[in-house]
């Protein structure tokens, strides 16, 4: 998940229509205005009309001269330049390698995944401030604060078993009358101690680098420091200082929380321009993903192999038509690549595509869930807001007349249907992230009465599939007695 | 002991918690500690149950232990006024008890009418009260009742044999089938089960008949407009006005759709605009369906009869909540919950020919049109239980139709989740 990761604005050139829609430079501050960053639910721009207020005569104006401008010189809802993918056989996706129509992709409508990166495109940025941190500067990756994250989770689980070890060794002191009482009293001050440390830890867990860190640091060093003594096990103790020092570097950069240190920290951009780093990375779009962009938005062509070193403008390729890319990416969601040019209504990419163009139509962001063991993943706005709430299963449902002739069934991809086990395994899992499974039956028609080598119509094709989507969730009658 | 749990922790590196919880590639150093003599397996988290060896926690287990040995030492009796007495029926299955006592028949079992008693209508007609095969099982598990088998014949007035639970069982379900009864293993696990916990179970009327057809209630009824009547005059009024500010083209044309894009590049005023001209996948719309769905294939089913088992799914019963205010005896009104009994080994996941039909037999019951948006999706236009029964274990699994392509989120951006970030506390959990 993209955290608090501080971009430079120049990345931003996303190649825009029209220069009244440039945004304004961004304002320094730490963590990113995701709200700003992502507000296009889609790679396209829009043009409404400003707002008239009744108390202000002048929006009047504002409304007829940008009205009559549009109706001069209409804008374009597309960038003047389709963003460019190329289509790679072997790994069956499409790659977009050039930076900002990655960047442009993914901070409009999420499409993709960095190759080097979870989700959102930041191996230059993690790698920056890997060698930033040499220099005493650098910003945090997503990545970066899940390790900072994890690695206090594990001190502070470290420091409880340790605590609660020694509440036990006194314990057993007392009882073999080695120790007096009261000493078992001050230990369960201590015991409140931690508790204290938890609490300050957790807040933390939810925002790992927006809230301050300094606070469970001390907490945690102050027991730290104390009970250091205690501690028996050398081996222990000197792991826990090795991970002890190396959190208090991570940590170091992020100080604004103290207003002493936060002016010592000088705003690393300077330095940035030192780093020249070369970009390894490129977006990957999945075979729907793509097809989305281009037959949906219209926003992508998509070559067929990787753009030669360099080229001259009579060099260029032609992109592939979208009727194109259905054949094509029908064949390549098998594998091996189907070798025939017909297209099986239930090809793997059409059920899914079905699935995905259906959800994003309706709004939401959609992202594969194979992490999760579902199909997709579907987002209200996106990643970076708010965690997914539906996670969505794809079935196929052969209820035409055909796929249930003696011909029809032995036609059918997927043969029978899972078992109730299965079904639980998923949905546990679900339960398990917080997300609600959605079981959506795609209903496939009967094979396609089309001739594959002459231009066919995608849309009616699509047209004539069905959704039908089941929410399951688990039912506990012990929960439903009230 | 006191440092054993340290001991284990793996040194240095990465620990166990970390490889394990990561994404990245694995680093199994972390196993090579465990070849040594002295590995013990890795530890997570606190552990309740493990002897400390001190006398405060064995005193409290003893405690704790002592308290449950009390609580089951309870001398229980069967006081002899709630002793019930009831004779089996063998030619329907059932049985039948005079003037039953105890809480357990204010929702259970019921009185015969003049025509459908066996025993015909005499004088105990009225006290008659007659149990069916489920009913009996759970009261005579539970001790609250004395089943005998029919007196002989010419003993006039004796009392049978008394029924053990062997007996018991084998009649009301082994012997089920041949008295055209349904009362499967399964169905009898849901019924005890959902019965212990205090719910009202009643045998929906689909129980032993899966094809009845559907009610008018299982349908939305069919409205005019979305909008109150004044609403429309109002968008009538300015729908010239409309126009005139933001030339939309709902759909895309078919030369559109045939080649695409869908959007094509004009000027648009809103992302609403460009997601209705990207609506092109037909949804399902329980709103809109006015009758039962018959797919082909429940036409020609007797085709190849081996794809068509027995696996129609069905309500099987009709569950009221505990303390439910509305349920009565005589007229038990609707039901809180409606659950299908599925036997989790001879069903596969239903294919949505199945679920279509289950789903056809279930009312309408459409969620709150204020609610919220994710509420709405889950509460779904129709539900159902499924109670997936593997050997008497019994997983309840809520269905709904949830109809996501009714509520359009786009439509709903803006007044959506604020920006904030991490949604539900606790990242890391997967988003």
């Amino acid at each position: 998940m993209p955290v608090a990761t501080n971009r430079q604005p120049e990345n931003v050139s996303v190649p825009t229509p029209s220069p009244s829609t440039k945004r304004p430079p961004r304002p320094k501050r730490k963590g990113k205005n995701f709200a700003q960053t992502h507000s296009k639910p889609l790679p396209l721009e829009t043009h409404p009309l400003p707002a008239f207020h009744p108390s202000n005569p002048i929006s009047l104006l504002r409304l007829a001269y940008t009205y009559l401008s549009h109706l001069l010189l209409a804008p374009s809802s597309h960038p003047i330049r389709p963003y460019s993918g190329y289509f790679s056989t072997e790994t069956r996706s499409v790659h977009v390698t050039d930076p900002e129509h990655a960047r442009a992709l993914w901070e409009m409508g999420f499409f993709g995944k960095g190759t080097l990166s979870r989700s959102e495109p930041s191996w230059v940025e993690r790698e920056r401030a890997r060698l930033m941190k040499d220099r005493g500067g650098g910003r945090k990756a997503a990545e970066d604060a899940t390790k900072v994250r994890r690695e206090e989770r594990r001190m502070f689980k470290l420091e409880r078993a340790r605590v609660e070890a020694e509440r036990i060794g006194r314990q057993r002191l007392v009882e073999e009358g080695k120790l007096d009482a009261n000493d078992v009293l001050d230990d369960d001050e201590k015991d409140s101690s931690i508790e204290a440390a938890e609490t300050v830890i957790e807040p933390t867990q939810s925002d790992a680098l927006a809230t301050d860190h300094r606070s469970p640091n001390e907490a945690l060093n102050g027991i730290f420091v104390d009970e250091k003594t205690i501690v028996n096990d050398r081996t222990l103790d000197e792991s826990l200082l090795q991970n002890h020092d190396s959190r208090t570097q991570l940590l170091e950069p992020k100080t604004d929380a103290t207003p002493n240190t936060a002016t010592e920290t000088a705003p690393p951009s300077q330095d940035d321009t030192d780093l020249c780093i070369q970009d390894q990375e490129h977006l990957q779009l999945t075979l729907e993903e793509a097809f989305f962009l281009s037959y949906g938005l219209g926003v992508l062509n998509i070559y067929p192999s990787s753009p030669p070193e360099t080229y001259f403008p009579w060099s260029i390729p032609e992109p592939y038509t979208n009727i194109e890319l259905f054949e094509f990416f029908s064949q390549y969601s098998h594998f091996p690549p189907s070798p025939t040019p017909a297209v099986d209504p239930d090809d793997p990419f059409l059920l899914n595509y079905v699935a995905y163009h259906h959800f994003r139509s309706l709004g939401w962001v959609v992202r594969p869930g194979v992490k999760f063991g579902i199909d997709y993943l579907l987002y209200n706005r996106g990643p970076v807001f708010s965690h997914a709430e539906f996670a969505v299963l794809i079935l196929p449902a052969y209820t035409e007349r055909y796929w249930n002739t003696p011909g029809g069934r032995s036609r059918r991809r997927v043969w029978e249907q899972k078992d109730w086990w299965w079904l639980h395994c998923v949905n546990r899992v679900q339960s398990q992230v917080k997300k609600t499974l959605v079981v959506c039956y795609v209903d496939v028609p009967s094979p396609f009465d089309v001739d594959f080598d002459e231009p066919f119509d995608v849309g009616s094709i699509l047209r004539r599939y069905k959704v039908r989507e089941f929410v399951v969730r688990r039912w506990l009658a012990n929960r439903m007695r009230d | 002991m006191a440092d054993a749990d340290e001991d284990v922790i793996p040194q240095g590196g990465a620990s166990a918690e970390e490889t394990d919880l990561s994404d990245e590639t694995q680093d199994f150093r972390f196993l090579a500690t465990i070849s040594r003599e002295d590995a013990a397996v890795p530890k997570r988290g606190e552990k309740d149950f493990e002897p400390h060896a001190t006398a405060l926690q064995s005193n409290t287990l003893a405690a704790s232990r002592q308290a449950m040995h009390n609580a089951l030492s309870f001398q229980r009796v069967h006081p002899p006024k709630g002793h019930n007495i009831a004779t089996y029926h063998p030619e329907t299955n059932t049985s039948y008890v005079y003037d039953p006592k105890g809480p357990h028949f204010a929702r259970m079992g019921h009185v015969k009418s003049a025509r459908d008693d066996p025993l015909g209508n005499d004088e105990f007609r009225g006290q008659r009260m007659w149990l069916l095969p489920e009913e009996v099982l759970y009261l005579l598990e539970r001790g609250s009742l004395d089943v005998r088998w029919p007196a002989d014949d010419g003993e006039d007035g004796a009392m049978g044999l008394t029924m053990s639970l062997q007996g018991a069982y084998a009649m009301f379900i082994g012997d089920e089938e041949a008295h055209a009864g349904a009362l499967t293993f399964e169905r009898y696990s849901v019924f005890a089960s959902l019965k212990r916990m205090g719910f009202t179970v009643l045998r929906a009327p689909s129980w032993s008949n899966p094809d009845l057809p559907p009610t008018r209630e299982c349908f939305a009824r069919p409205t005019t407009s979305r909008y109150p009547p004044w609403h429309i005059g109002l968008i009538d009024y300015y729908r010239p006005w409309l126009v005139v500010l933001s030339p939309s083209e709902p759909r895309p044309d078919r030369e559109e759709t045939a080649k695409g894009p869908l959007v094509r590049s004009r000027l648009y005023r809103s992302y609403d605009e460009i997601y209705r001209r990207l609506a092109l996948i037909p949804f399902h719309d329980p709103a809109k369906q006015s009758g039962p769905i018959h797919y082909d294939a429940d036409l020609d089913s007797d085709s190849d009869s081996e794809y068509d088992p027995n696996q129609s799914l069905c309500i099987t019963y009709h569950v009221w909540k505990p303390g439910s205010q509305t349920y009565k005896k005589s007229a038990p009104g609707p039901p809180d919950f409606r659950i299908a009994v599925v036997n989790a080994r001879e069903t596969t996941v239903p294919t949505l020919e199945q679920l279509s039909h289950l789903m056809d037999t279930v009312p309408f019951d459409p969620p709150v049109e204020s609610a919220q948006l994710y509420q709405k999706l889950r509460h779904g236009y129709k539900n159902v239980i499924l109670a997936i029964v593997d050997q008497g274990v019994v997983s309840y699994l809520r269905v709904a139709e949830a109809a996501f392509g009714r509520e359009k989120l786009y439509e709903r951006r803006g007044k959506g989740p604020a920006g904030k970030r991490g949604g539900r506390g606790g990242r890391g959990r997967g988003r």
